[in-house]
């Protein structure tokens, strides 16, 4: 009401009435009938417009009464001599109670309006607080003000499992009942009123751009409220998925730095490892090559110090290869090739070690290309020679082969020689695991390993097996559908 | 020859660098060496060198930045020393400009090997013979024939482009963008499967062996290289 004594309203309009009365009285003798009946009306309107409808009315008939009995002959009396004033008297009536009534709507709207704008501009203010919160905490206790300042307690509860079961974590105070009813308004995604479970709550679900959030929990809360509580909850949970986002943004950048900072990292631990290596290499090979100006057996030694050096190298480089697979996020470099590609280099990178086998390699001349990281298929390749070389003897076969089978390209190496050991061929490709308990043969059982992790990253599988006088090493590559090639490019 | 080729040498590691030049003295070269890239510039300026063996892991310039900055006026040749992983950092490097690449550790026998190779294209560039020998193989690069032994070999018109373009960098790494731009043309990024798969008819008619090659070698990652 804009008027501030609301209860003397009604004591108002009859005293406005009275007074009414009395000045018309006073003035009669100057004034038309006509005139006073203006008089009653313009009170009558000033009670709809600054008392309201009840009043108002209360105005009307007093006036059309008040009328009647001072003004009316027979004065003092509510009966009316002249016929025609019975007319005066109804439009008298009518125009009041229209007046009234067209007022008091008037009065009423306004003030609807004013509620209106003022509910507006608390929800601004709202979503401004919410907009600057930096922790759902923050979101809790900004709702909860806010609901708080108009009589009504809130709780949020919201979900904080990533597309899986729901995790509710509860920002205020829930009981029992109240949280089985905002799990019943999360799962239906629709308002819970008047629930026995939590009476006297109302539970609201909330949501983002991309799912429900969580739920608004408000007690003391009425239900004509409800529009401005849906509204209080859509804030609130474009606050939490603004904040659910920003904290993915801030974990993502947070694992590119670590990723960033891992692969620096190995590779300058890569080249600090390979430069004493080359200079090992180099200065041996230069003693090494000195030949005749050496004492008999220095020309052998240095020889061996190369060699040595070149082992170590090849530890090296699978251990920072392996550091690199095991890192998660390999990039494959995967291209459309023949496996004859890396098979020719990898024969060509190992030559001096299988000079000393006979080496049979049977490729089909009509492989189909298949995509791989070269680099790093190679360096299968160079391991699975290498194991063969080291685990045969001299003059041995070893066997290098590829072949369709299904919708795989298998590739295999066997070497002539003792095998795995049984029992544990299936665990030769642990990290660290050797074919024999103590073994004779010198390395660090990571080769493998390294092969595995490879061709996993492919999609493909690897397998050791024993066959008769041989050991064997199988992995498979998926085929895929590799480009058209049929026309030639021009 | 009458004066012995001058090769710099551009290492950080004071040790590389020593045995790199010690091989290069003995092999009858005059090496100078540098231990930054700067100092490397100036001594190309000032000795011009018939060849440079550059390490990539400069603490003063990225090797990218210098092989950039050389070739803007100096064609002289460029073997890189690397001792990274990365093949990225070397087909960058191959593709501005260096001729050839060494992968740390090398022996001393193949940086001779390679240093010997750009010297002598280094000499044979005006070379006006279309004649090119290579095993049994006889190319006639002016008639688009080769042969082998006295049996034609029949070469389709692509792939006769693709073996004159690899006979005209022999003995050198050629980049996969490098041989597509060379033989198809520019515009052809991500199909580098046709060139691979012409390399692989090419071996299949060439090599004694196509599954070890002996004359068109693969690069992992990087190339082909085609040893004479």
């Amino acid at each position: 009401m804009p008027f501030r004594w609301s209860r003397a309203r009604y004591p108002l309009a009859v005293a406005l009435c009275a007074t009414t009365s009395l000045v018309a009285l006073v003035l009669r003798p100057w004034l038309d009938q006509a005139n006073i009946v203006m008089l009653f009306l313009l009170a009558v309107f000033l009670v709809a417009l600054r008392l309201g409808r009840g009043p108002a009315v209360l105005a009307a008939f007093l006036s059309v009464a008040c009328f009647d009995v001072f003004f009316v002959p027979p004065h003092l009396s509510f009966s009316v001599a002249d016929v025609q004033y019975l007319v005066t008297l109804v439009v008298m009536l009518s125009v009041g109670l229209i007046t009234t009534h067209l007022t008091a709507r008037l009065a009423e709207r306004q003030e609807a309006a004013q509620a209106r704008e003022s509910e507006t501009r608390m929800l601004y203010g709202l979503a401004r607080d919410l907009g600057s919160a930096l922790t759902v905490d923050q979101v809790a206790d900004i709702v909860g003000r806010f609901l708080g300042s108009m009589g009504m307690s809130s709780a949020l509860s919201i979900d904080g499992s990533a597309g899986g079961p729901a995790d509710f974590l509860v920002h205020g105070a829930l009981d029992e009942g109240a949280l089985a009813c905002a799990s019943d308004a999360y799962r239906r995604n629709a308002p819970v009123t008047e629930d026995p479970r939590a009476a006297g709550m109302m539970f609201l679900p909330f949501s983002g751009a991309t799912r429900v959030r969580g739920v608004l929990a408000v007690g003391t809360g009425r239900a004509e409220r409800l529009p401005l509580l849906d509204t209080v909850a859509s804030l609130a949970g474009i606050a939490i998925e603004r904040l659910h986002y920003a904290e993915v943004a801030a974990r993502s950048e947070l694992d590119a730095e670590s990723e960033k900072l891992r692969s620096s990292l190995l590779s300058s631990i890569s080249h600090d490892l390979r430069t004493p290596l080359t200079s090992l290499v180099g200065l041996a090979d230069a003693l090494a090559e000195r030949g005749t100006s050496l004492p008999d057996d220095s020309g052998e030694t240095a020889a061996i110090i190369r060699d040595q050096a070149h082992a170590m190298h090849r530890m090296v480089s699978n251990l920072l290869e392996m550091a690199r697979l095991q890192s998660g996020r390999v990039m494959l470099n995967r291209q459309w090739q023949p496996i004859e590609e890396i098979v020719g280099s990898s024969v060509r990178l190992l030559d001096d070690s299988l000079a000393t086998r006979r080496l049979a390699i049977d490729l089909p001349a009509d492989l189909p290309l298949v995509s791989f990281d070269a680099v790093l298929m190679e360096r299968v390749l160079c391991n699975l020679l290498e194991n063969a070389v080291k685990y045969s003897a001299p003059d041995a076969q070893i066997i290098l082969s590829a072949q369709l089978v299904d919708a795989e390209l298998e590739v295999t190496v066997c070497n002539a020689g003792s095998g795995f050991p049984p029992g544990r061929v299936d665990r030769v490709f642990d990290l660290f695991a050797r074919g024999q308990p103590e073994p004779a043969i010198p390395g660090t059982g990571i080769g493998l390993a390294v092969c595995r992790a490879i061709v996993a990253a492919h999609g493909g599988t690897i397998t050791a097996e024993n066959r008769p006088g041989q050991a064997c090493v199988r992995f498979s590559l998926p085929l895929g559908t590799p480009p058209d090639v049929s026309a030639e490019l021009a | 020859m009458t004066e012995p080729p001058r090769i710099l040498v551009v290492e950080d590691e004071p040790q590389i660098r020593r045995f790199v030049s010690d091989a290069l003295r003995k092999e009858g070269a005059m090496p100078l060496a540098a231990g930054a890239a700067r100092q490397g510039l100036d001594a190309i300026v000032t000795h011009e060198p018939q060849l440079v063996v550059l390490d990539l892991g400069l603490p003063d310039m990225s090797g990218l930045e210098f092989i950039r900055s050389l070739r803007t006026w100096s064609r002289v040749p460029v073997l890189i020393l690397s001792a990274r992983t990365d093949e990225q950092d070397k087909i960058e490097a191959l593709d501005a400009g260096a001729d050839d690449y060494l992968t740390k550790p090398f022996g001393v026998g193949e940086l001779l090997a390679r240093v010997r190779v750009l010297l002598r294209r280094h000499a044979a560039d005006t070379d006006a013979t279309p004649l090119r020998r290579f095993g049994d193989i006889e190319v006639d690069l002016a008639r688009h024939t080769a042969r082998c032994g006295v049996e034609d070999l029949h070469l389709t018109q692509i792939e006769f482009r693709l073996l004159a373009v690899l006979l005209a960098g022999a003995g050198k790494v050629l980049t996969h963008r490098h041989l597509m731009r060379e033989v198809w043309g520019p515009g052809h990024a991500g199909q580098e499967h046709y060139l691979r798969i012409y390399v692989r008819r090419l071996r299949q008619k060439l090599e004694a062996d196509p599954a070890r090659p002996r004359h068109l070698l693969t690069e992992t990652g990087v190339g082909y290289r085609f040893q004479l």
